[in-house]
């Protein structure tokens, strides 16, 4: 039984973790925190939903489109609203985040109404050893996993990623150097809301779709950045993963009920003994 | 003008005073519901307004008082009025648990706790059903309290609004207000930010739990879904932000406005009630940051303690 | 001798007088409600609407109630008490409507009822299905459909009667799903069985594995899941991932809607649910009001349809033979009526619960639904036992 749960736990993790690197990003380059990176999560989903049961699209070819439409309505909400808000007080871009997640939820209820959807491609497992890989987590699990290599090896080794790791270390200094600090925000924000949205697209064969689910979402993302530090991008890997086992282990010896509070929990503990994050991270 | 302004709020008051006299079922209910809101928008104030931090777990205080109202009514017997303040008592206790941690980092960190504290609060209720009656919700003994209870709703109302009153015109107001703005100048000046910040936070969590405990007793009835909606605290924070936020009366006015227009206006557009609370949310950050009061302070040169 | 022509007159022309005044002060009958038309409840909210409309329209085809048009005044309660409780005031006191029936599910009913209970004003419930509601000593709530407790009676007989040994049942922790539960456990263990794991989840949850793994390993001959939409979609894909194979899985709320099957496709099959209504049950009138309601709103009704439209005609029926719509009249006559509607038999106790409808247990068999218990309604045999995911 225990080895089911770490398979789950990790299988869970890696979702969890690329999800918060959205968050992650968005929150080290413009410490703007994204209410709404749930919301984005959702409408990725609801595309995957729509391009599969509508154009008949493999549901895991849809991740990249959603994706990409993601990225745009990123780059129009920083450069609509969020924009304003990244030198104001944190209130602010709390409050505006939130009012556009509000409203975004409210849209796709409009939208698509409350009934739930779900995409049905792949069910099922694999039995390796006596442990039962569900089908659709583990190809969930290895898109997330090349979603992830692909962003670090674009915040690595491109100029673009470099930026973005400068502006994150200190703006100022960035822009002394030459870098279009607007444009860096702009681009930041879409990458995360891709990010999330590549989440929902993956999440849309394995959950059923509705209009409030990606509200837990954001409070898990924090959590994980949080837990592998703010700013530390490797670190929501980590925390990611250490996220989703904790879940699912404590499932095993709690109740389903207590496992909600079991995540946090882990948050007040991490915040009371390691506030910079278990790999350490900046300060705010 | 001050004599006018006194005059004014006394006839406000006298009105609403008698008002169950010649009110129906559902005119008492409403004007409650209003006193509600101003004692939970009044109250969000004191800790976001005044000291920058925002809760977005606010409602966990009401859901919290309710069920220990509920429960002290149902289970032990106590009479309504006095289980209403051990539901305030029941949600400064919450705070403390959760301001201690928390407070201590800045305000990102607060933001993220509350945004969770919900969830769990919900998920303790259920895990505690012995208690609470988990899923199954909580009865209490039928009791038509309608009227007693818009008056301790009123008086609450009059509470929050007087305690936000004393904090703004006060230096304590004015520290937190230093907070707000600026953290570290706020430290490096001598202030105990964290004394302070926790001292807001339980401030703010007295008014929410009175109006659970309250609330609860006039249902009859508490579900963990329904005294632990975000919805609530959506709400509280449109009231306040559209009001004014750091200002005394700009939750008063937020709650009162934003009410009347849902049961008026949006009564009929159920559907997209949450969207028009975001864009609310959304204008007023952007376009009016100090909420109409603020607006009106600055054109009309009101004075800042309103 | 006295002139018996004036008197004659005078009463003659009071008679007219009071004849005529009344038929022309007379407005339609306003029946107030507050319904679950937007919120979590939403889409089964609606249902319950539409078989009030419908119920609306019949009878002022047939020329109204004790001679007057119907007209329903409904209000949204975005699925929560709180707005329920202030929506049913609103009604009572301001709209001053003559009569109420009841909202959409059991947590609204339980705190609406306050209100109704306070006026004194009788309302029909037609879609609470808690007991403890109708348990309180409350003398004007009336319940229409079978309590939460007996929806999974249909699944624990069927396993008694196999032979089988042990059940777990696991449930969604909100009113309506726990009661379902505990009905089941007491059921299963009168009948012999062996209650071998319970768990509850909270609403909401979308990942079962930790509790399947658990389950699992506790090896149940059956399963019995009080579940709605949600849960039991992703309950059931998740047991085919980690290949849990009872021999016999039911669900309660959601495993009758057709979108069940839509979404599962072959992976419903052999599954049991449990309604209150089919459209193919023998009961009179059913199959037209079928084919009505489907033209008049373009979809298939489910059984929140049925239970609205079936709790109106029993108001109204009570109304007609109360003559009248004071509340103590027709509660009488509400207490003392035994019928049978499209939805099926309706007899209430001393305080209102519901004592003569039946549900029905069916199981999904090749795409369509097959009635197959109680023995006296079933159409189809059980395919029993539930053959394991992987030789499916």
């Amino acid at each position: 039984m225990l080895g089911q749960v770490i398979v789950s736990g990790i299988l869970a993790g890696s979702l969890y973790a690329m999800v918060a690197l959205g968050l992650g990003l968005i929150f080290g380059v413009m410490r703007v925190i994204n209410i709404a990176h749930g919301p984005l999560l959702m409408l990725g989903a609801y595309t995957t939903y729509f391009l599969t049961t509508r154009a008949g699209m493999n549901p895991f070819l849809t991740v990249p489109v959603a994706m990409a439409l993601l990225f745009g309505v990123g780059l129009l909400l920083q450069r609509a609203l969020v924009f304003r808000v990244v030198d104001a007080p944190e209130l602010s871009s709390l409050l505006l985040t939130f009012g556009i997640s509000i409203a975004l939820v409210n849209l796709a209820q409009l939208a698509f109404t409350s009934d739930l959807r779900a995409v049905e491609y792949i069910t099922g497992a694999w039995v390796v050893g006596g442990l039962a890989l569900s089908k659709p987590r583990v190809i969930a699990f290895l898109f997330a996993a090349a979603v992830t290599a692909l962003s670090f090896l674009l915040l690595q080794r491109t100029r673009l990623g470099k930026a973005i790791r400068a502006t994150s270390q200190s703006r100022e200094v960035a822009m002394v150097c030459g870098v279009d600090v607007a444009r860096i925000h702009m681009l930041t924000f879409g990458f995360g809301a891709a990010l999330a949205a590549a989440g929902g697209a993956l999440l849309a064969v394995i959950v059923a779709i509705q209009p409030e689910m990606g509200g837990v979402w954001t409070f898990k993302s924090f959590l994980v950045i949080v837990l592998g530090g703010a700013g530390n991008y490797p670190g929501a890997l980590l925390g990611g993963l250490l996220l989703g086992l904790v879940e699912q282990v404590a499932s095993l010896f709690l109740t389903t009920q207590l496992s909600e509070v079991v995540a946090y929990v882990l948050l007040v503990l991490v915040l009371l003994v390691r506030p910079s994050g278990l790999l350490g991270g900046r300060q705010t | 003008m001050r004599r006018v302004v006194a005059v004014a709020l006394l006839l406000v008051v006298a009105a609403l005073a008698t008002y169950p006299i010649v009110g129906t079922g559902y005119g008492v209910r409403s004007v409650q519901q209003i006193f509600m809101w101003i004692a939970l928008a009044g109250s969000w104030n004191l800790i976001s307004g005044l000291t920058g931090y925002v809760s977005f777990g606010h409602v966990a205080f009401f859901g919290a008082g309710a069920y220990a109202g509920a429960i002290l009514v149902a289970s032990a017997g106590w009479p309504w009025p006095l289980a209403a303040l051990a539901g305030g008592a029941a949600a400064v206790a919450l705070a403390v648990v959760i301001g201690y941690p928390c407070l201590r980092l800045k305000g990102p960190y607060f933001a993220i706790a509350m945004l969770g504290l919900n969830e769990v609060l919900r998920a303790l209720v259920s895990y505690f059903e012995g208690l609470t009656g988990g899923g199954n919700g909580l009865s209490l003994p039928t009791l038509d309290a309608s009227v007693p209870i818009y008056y301790v709703m009123g008086g609450l109302a009059l509470a929050v609004t007087g305690v936000a009153w004393l904090i703004v015109t006060s230096r304590f107001g004015l520290r937190l207000m230093t907070i707000r703005e600026d953290e570290l100048a706020a430290e490096a000046m001598g202030i105990d930010t964290f004394h302070h910040k926790l001292a807001a936070l339980l401030l703010s969590a007295a008014g929410p739990g009175v109006a659970g405990a309250l609330t609860a007793r006039d249902q009859g009835y508490i579900e963990p879904i329904s005294v632990f909606p975000l919805a609530i605290t959506v709400t509280m924070i449109v009231m306040a932000l559209f009001g004014g936020k750091g200002t005394v009366f700009g939750p008063v006015l937020g709650a009162v406005v934003l009410f009347v227009a849902q049961e008026i206006v949006w009564a009929r557009y159920p559907y997209v009630h949450p969207l028009l609370f975001g864009a609310i949310i959304i204008a007023v950050v952007l376009l009016m940051p100090r909420g109409v009061l603020g607006l009106l302070q600055q054109r009309y040169r009101l004075p800042r303690t309103i | 001798m006295i002139s018996k022509a004036p008197a004659a007159l005078a009463v003659a022309v009071a008679l007219a007088v009071g004849g005529v005044v009344p038929a022309t002060a007379q407005g339609p009958i306003r029946i107030g409600a507050s319904l679950s038309l937007t919120g979590t409840y939403a889409k089964l909210g609606k249902n319950q609407h539409e078989g009030y409309q419908l119920c609306e329209k019949d009878l002022n085809a047939k020329g109204g109630l004790l001679g007057r048009k119907v007209q329903f005044v409904v209000y949204d309660d975005q699925s929560m008490p709180a707005t329920a409780v202030r929506l049913y005031e609103k009604l009572i006191t301001e709209d001053k409507v003559d009569a109420i029936m009841g909202p959409y599910s059991s947590p609204v009913t339980e705190a609406a009822v306050n209100v109704t209970e306070k006026y004194k004003k009788v309302m029909v419930a037609p879609l609470a299905a808690t007991t403890s509601i109708f348990k309180k000593g409350r003398k004007y709530v009336f319940m229409v459909i079978s309590p939460a407790e007996v929806y999974l009676e249909g699944l624990i007989d069927m396993a008694a009667k196999r032979g089988l040994k042990t059940v777990a049942v696991v449930n969604e922790d909100t009113l309506f799903s726990k009661a379902a539960a505990s009905g089941a456990v007491e059921l299963a263990k009168k009948k012999g069985l062996q209650v071998v794991y319970t768990e509850a989840y909270p609403k909401g949850n979308t990942d079962f594995s930790a509790l399947l793994t658990k389950l699992k390993a506790a090896n149940a001959d059956v399963l019995a899941a009080a579940t709605y939409f949600d849960d039991a979609v992703a309950l059931t894909r998740q047991m085919k991932e980690l290949n849990v194979n009872p021999k016999m899985y039911g669900v309660t709320v959601g495993g009758d809607l057709p979108e069940f099957y839509d979404t599962l496709k072959q992976n419903a099959e052999y599954i049991y649910g449990a309604t209150q209504w089919e459209p193919t049950l023998p009961y009179p009138g059913n199959q037209e009001w079928f084919e009505a309601y489907k033209k008049e709103f373009g979809h298939d009704p489910s059984y929140h349809s049925a239970a609205g439209y079936a709790g109106c005609v029993i108001y109204a029926e009570a109304a007609k033979r109360a003559s009248g719509l004071d509340a103590d009249h027709v509660r009488e006559q509400l207490l003392k009526l035994e019928t049978r509607t499209i939805f099926g038999d309706y007899k209430v106790d001393a305080e209102g619960f519901q004592t003569a409808h039946k549900m029905v247990t069916f199981q999904w068999q090749k795409e369509k639904k097959a009635t197959v218990w109680p023995d006296d309604l079933a159409k189809a045999k059980p395919l029993f036992p539930t053959p394991p995911w992987t030789s499916r």
